[in-house]
C-alpha cells in the first residue's frame, strides 16, 4: 500500500522508465516533494478501517461538543426526574414508560434512569462530553510534561538526563491504579467544603491524575528520538551557527518529533477514556456530576430487568474507545515507513 | 552481575522509600485530620472537636512529621506498640500499622489475603503466555493468509475493549444470567480447602484475565517471529534439512520470547500488585480489593500498606526481569 504515495520520493520516478501505476510519459510529470506527514495522511485516507473510526470519533466529539444543544433538541435535563409518578414502586422503581416494559417513550428516547427517574439520554449525552473532556484535557497535559521531560533529558544529557530517567523510572514502577485510588479521595476532600467548587474541583482532580501517570511514556519517547537525532548534522550546524539551545529544541528538533507524538497522543486518549470511566466504575471518579462510567456502577444490577440502562454507557464508551483504538493504530502504521502488511 | 545486582536493589530500595514517604505525606497534609476516620467510626459518628483531640493525641498525629514516619519506619523493621484509643496493641515486625475498619494488624490481613491474589495473577499470567505464544507463532508462521489477518485484527479489537467492561460482561452473562455450569460458579475457596472448588471458582477470573492479555502477547510474539523467521540463522537451520518444528521453535522462538519475557515479568507484577478490577467485578477477597474498600472507608494504613506492598511487588518483578533478560539473551550484559 505504501508504493504509489512514496513513488514521487523515490530515484526510480527520476529515471526515464515508467513505473507502473505512474501516470502516462505524455503528462507533464510533475515532480512535487511530500512531507512525511502529507504521505502518511494519504495512507490514512485510503485506510478504511481508519476513516470509519475517524467519522465514529468526530461524531462522538461533536455529539460532546454540542451536548447542551442536543438536550435542549429533545428537550431532556440531566435533573432528576418525578419518581413519584414516573416509576412504578410495585416493580422495583422501574418506570411506566418507556422501556425496559412500555415500549418507546418519545419524551425520553433512552428511557429514564430507574429510583431518580432521570432522562438518560441527558445524563448519556453529558457523560460523553465528561469523559472526551477529561480525557482531552489530560492528554494534552501529560504529552506536555512529557514532551518538555523528554527533550530536556535527552538533548541537555549527563546529570540531568540522569535526574529525569530516574523520575520517569520512579513514575512507572508506581501502580497507576492504587496510587490513583489513594489521591483522588484526597484531592476530592480538600473541595468537598465548597460545593460549588466541587464538580470543577472532581473533574481537575482526576485531569490530575491521569496525567500525573500517563506523561512517562511520550517523556521516554522523546529522549530516546532525540539522543539519535542529536547527533545528527542539521543539529550540528544549528549549534555551530550558534542558535540557544532552547531555540534549537523547539525549532529544530521539535518538528522532527512530530510523527512520534501523534501517535503516542492517539494512543493515550483512548486510554485515558478508560481509566476515566474504569475509576468512575470503582466509585472513585467523577461521582457528582455525570460520567458513563458512574452510569455503568449504578446500572449493573439492573442487566437483567432494565438492560438497556446497563448497555447505553457500556456500548458508548465501548465504541469511542475501540474506534478510537484502531484509528490510533492505523495512524502508527501510516507514520511507520516500514509498514508492511 | 553482583555489583549491578547491588545497584539496582539500592535503587529499588530508594523507590520503595520514596513512594512510602509520599503515602505517608498525602495524609499527613491531606484536608482532613488523619484521626478523624478513626473518630467517627470508634465514636459511633459522634465525634466532636474533644474527642478528635484525644485521637490525635493519641494516634500521634500531634508529633512532627518525620517523628511518626521513624516510627513507622521502625515499626516495619523492628516492631512497636500501637496506640489506639484507649486500647494498647503489640505489633510485631513488620509492621504495617493497624485497621481501625476491622480491628486486625494490617500485615496480618496482608498475609491472608495474598493467596487470593497470587491465585489470580497466576492462573491469568499462565494463560497470558499458554495462549499467546501459541496464537502468535501460528499467526507468524501463517504471514499474510487469511487465518494471520483474521487473528490479528480480532485481537486488536478485543484488546481495545476496556478490560474491566469485559469482565464485568462476562461476570454479569456466564453467572448471573446464563448461569453456565462451572464457568458460571465464580468466587475464591482456597488452594487448601478444596483445590477442585479453588480451580473452578477462578476459571471465569482467569479466563477473562487471560483471554484479554493474550492478544498482547500474540502481537508481541507475532513481530518477534516475524522478525527472527527472516533471519540468516533461519535459513541456515533450513538449508540443513532440519524438520521446520525445529527451526521454528528451537530457532525462532528462543530469539523471539526474548522481549516477550521482558514485558511478562513487568506484567505479572502489575498483578500481583493487585487486581483491582478482577476482585472487585469477581468478588475476590483479595489485596486489591482490600485497598479498594478502604480508601472508601478511608483506612489509611491499609491504604498505605497496599500502596507500598504493589510498590515493593513492581521494583522486585522489575530487577527479576533484568536478570532474566541477561540470562536468555547472551547479547545483553548488565553493568
Amino acid at each position: 500500500m505504501s508504493t504509489p504515495t512514496m513513488g514521487s520520493e523515490t530515484v526510480g520516478h527520476l529515471s526515464d522508465e515508467t513505473v507502473p501505476g505512474d501516470e502516462p510519459p505524455a503528462k507533464k510529470r510533475q515532480v512535487s516533494g511530500k512531507s512525511p506527514i502529507q504521505i502518511a495522511l494519504g495512507r490514512l485516507r485510503k485506510d478504511k478501517v481508519a476513516m470509519t473510526c475517524f467519522t465514529i470519533v468526530m461524531l462522538f466529539v461533536l455529539v460532546a461538543i454540542f451536548a447542551d444543544v442536543l438536550q435542549n433538541l429533545f428537550d431532556v435535563t440531566t435533573e432528576p426526574g418525578n419518581p413519584a409518578q414516573q416509576l412504578n414502586p410495585m416493580n422495583e422503581l422501574l418506570p411506566y414508560k418507556g422501556p425496559p416494559s412500555g415500549g418507546f417513550d418519545p419524551a425520553h428516547p433512552f428511557g429514564v434512569a430507574p429510583k431518580t427517574a432521570t432522562d438518560n439520554l441527558a445524563v448519556w449525552l453529558a457523560g460523553c462530553r465528561t469523559s472526551l473532556l477529561i480525557a482531552s484535557l489530560a492528554t494534552l497535559v501529560a504529552s506536555i510534561i512529557g514532551i518538555t521531560l523528554g527533550l530536556i533529558a535527552g538533548f541537555v544529557g549527563g546529570v540531568v538526563d540522569k535526574a529525569i530517567s530516574f523520575v520517569i523510572d520512579f513514575f512507572l514502577t508506581i501502580p497507576f491504579l492504587l496510587l490513583a485510588l489513594t489521591l483522588a479521595p484526597i484531592i476530592n476532600q480538600r473541595f468537598a467544603l465548597k460545593p460549588d467548587l466541587y464538580e470543577k474541583a472532581q473533574l481537575w482532580s482526576l485531569v490530575a491524575i491521569l496525567a500525573f501517570f500517563g506523561w512517562m511514556g511520550v517523556a521516554r519517547l522523546v529522549r530516546g528520538e532525540v539522543l539519535s537525532l542529536r547527533e545528527r548534522e542539521f543539529i550540528l550546524s544549528a549549534r555551530v551557527i550558534g542558535m540557544p539551545t532552547t531555540r534549537i529544541m523547539v525549532k529544530e528538533l521539535l518538528p522532527n518529533l512530530v510523527a512520534p507524538i501523534v501517535v503516542a497522543v492517539s494512543l493515550m486518549l483512548p486510554a485515558f477514556i478508560a481509566a476515566e470511566a474504569g475509576l468512575a466504575y470503582l466509585g472513585i471518579g467523577i461521582t457528582q456530576g455525570n460520567s458513563w462510567g458512574q452510569t455503568i456502577l449504578r446500572a449493573s444490577n439492573y442487566y437483567d430487568d432494565y438492560a438497556l440502562y446497563f448497555w447505553e454507557p457500556l456500548l458508548g464508551i465501548v465504541i469511542l474507545v475501540v474506534a478510537l483504538n484502531l484509528l490510533g493504530d492505523a495512524i502508527r502504521d501510516a507514520v511507520d515507513p516500514k509498514t508492511r502488511r | 552481575m553482583f555489583a549491578y545486582i547491588v545497584k539496582r536493589l539500592l535503587a529499588g530500595l530508594v523507590v520503595v522509600v520514596l513512594i512510602s514517604m509520599a503515602v505517608f505525606a498525602l495524609f499527613w497534609f491531606g484536608p482532613e485530620s488523619p484521626a478523624r476516620p478513626v473518630c467517627e467510626s470508634k465514636t459511633g459518628g459522634k465525634c466532636t472537636e474533644e474527642r478528635l483531640a484525644n485521637f490525635e493525641e493519641s494516634l500521634g498525629y500531634n508529633n512532627p512529621i518525620y517523628e511518626e514516619y521513624g516510627k513507622y519506619v521502625k515499626g516495619v523493621f523492628v516492631g512497636r506498640e500501637l496506640t489506639v484509643g484507649t486500647q494498647k496493641i503489640d505489633c510485631d515486625a513488620p509492621c504495617l500499622g493497624y485497621s481501625f475498619k476491622n480491628n486486625t494488624l494490617v500485615w496480618d490481613d496482608l498475609v491472608k489475603r495474598m493467596p487470593a491474589t497470587v491465585s489470580v495473577a497466576a492462573g491469568g499470567a499462565f494463560l497470558y503466555l499458554a495462549l499467546g505464544i501459541p496464537i502468535g507463532v501460528a499467526a507468524a508462521r501463517r504471514r499474510g493468509s487469511l487465518t494471520d489477518k483474521v487473528l490479528v485484527s480480532t485481537f486488536l479489537v478485543v484488546s481495545s475493549v476496556p478490560y474491566y467492561l469485559f469482565a464485568l460482561l462476562a461476570w454479569i452473562y456466564c453467572t448471573l444470567v446464563f448461569e453456565i455450569p462451572v464457568l458460571g460458579s465464580s468466587g475464591y475457596t482456597p488452594f487448601t480447602d478444596n483445590p477442585w472448588k479453588w480451580a473452578t471458582g477462578l476459571l471465569l477470573p482467569w479466563l477473562c484475565l487471560g483471554l484479554f492479555g493474550c492478544t498482547q502477547y500474540t502481537r508481541y510474539t507475532r513481530g518477534a517471529m516475524v522478525e527472527a523467521l527472516s533471519e540468516d540463522y533461519i535459513r541456515t537451520a533450513k538449508a540443513k534439512g532440519l524438520p521446520a518444528s525445529t527451526v521454528v521453535y528451537r530457532h525462532g522462538l528462543r530469539s523471539a520470547l526474548v522481549p516477550v519475557v521482558t514485558v511478562f515479568g513487568i506484567d505479572l507484577g502489575v498483578l500481583l500488585a493487585g487486581t483491582i478490577f478482577t476482585e472487585k467485578i469477581f468478588e475476590i477477597q483479595g489485596i486489591g480489593l482490600w485497598g479498594l474498600n478502604a480508601v472508601g472507608a478511608k483506612d489509611l494504613q491499609v491504604v498505605a500498606a497496599t500502596a507500598l506492598f504493589g510498590a515493593v511487588v513492581m521494583v522486585v518483578s522489575n530487577l527479576l526481569v533484568d536478570l532474566v533478560y541477561s540470562v536468555l539473551d547472551p547479547r545483553v550484559r548488565l553493568s
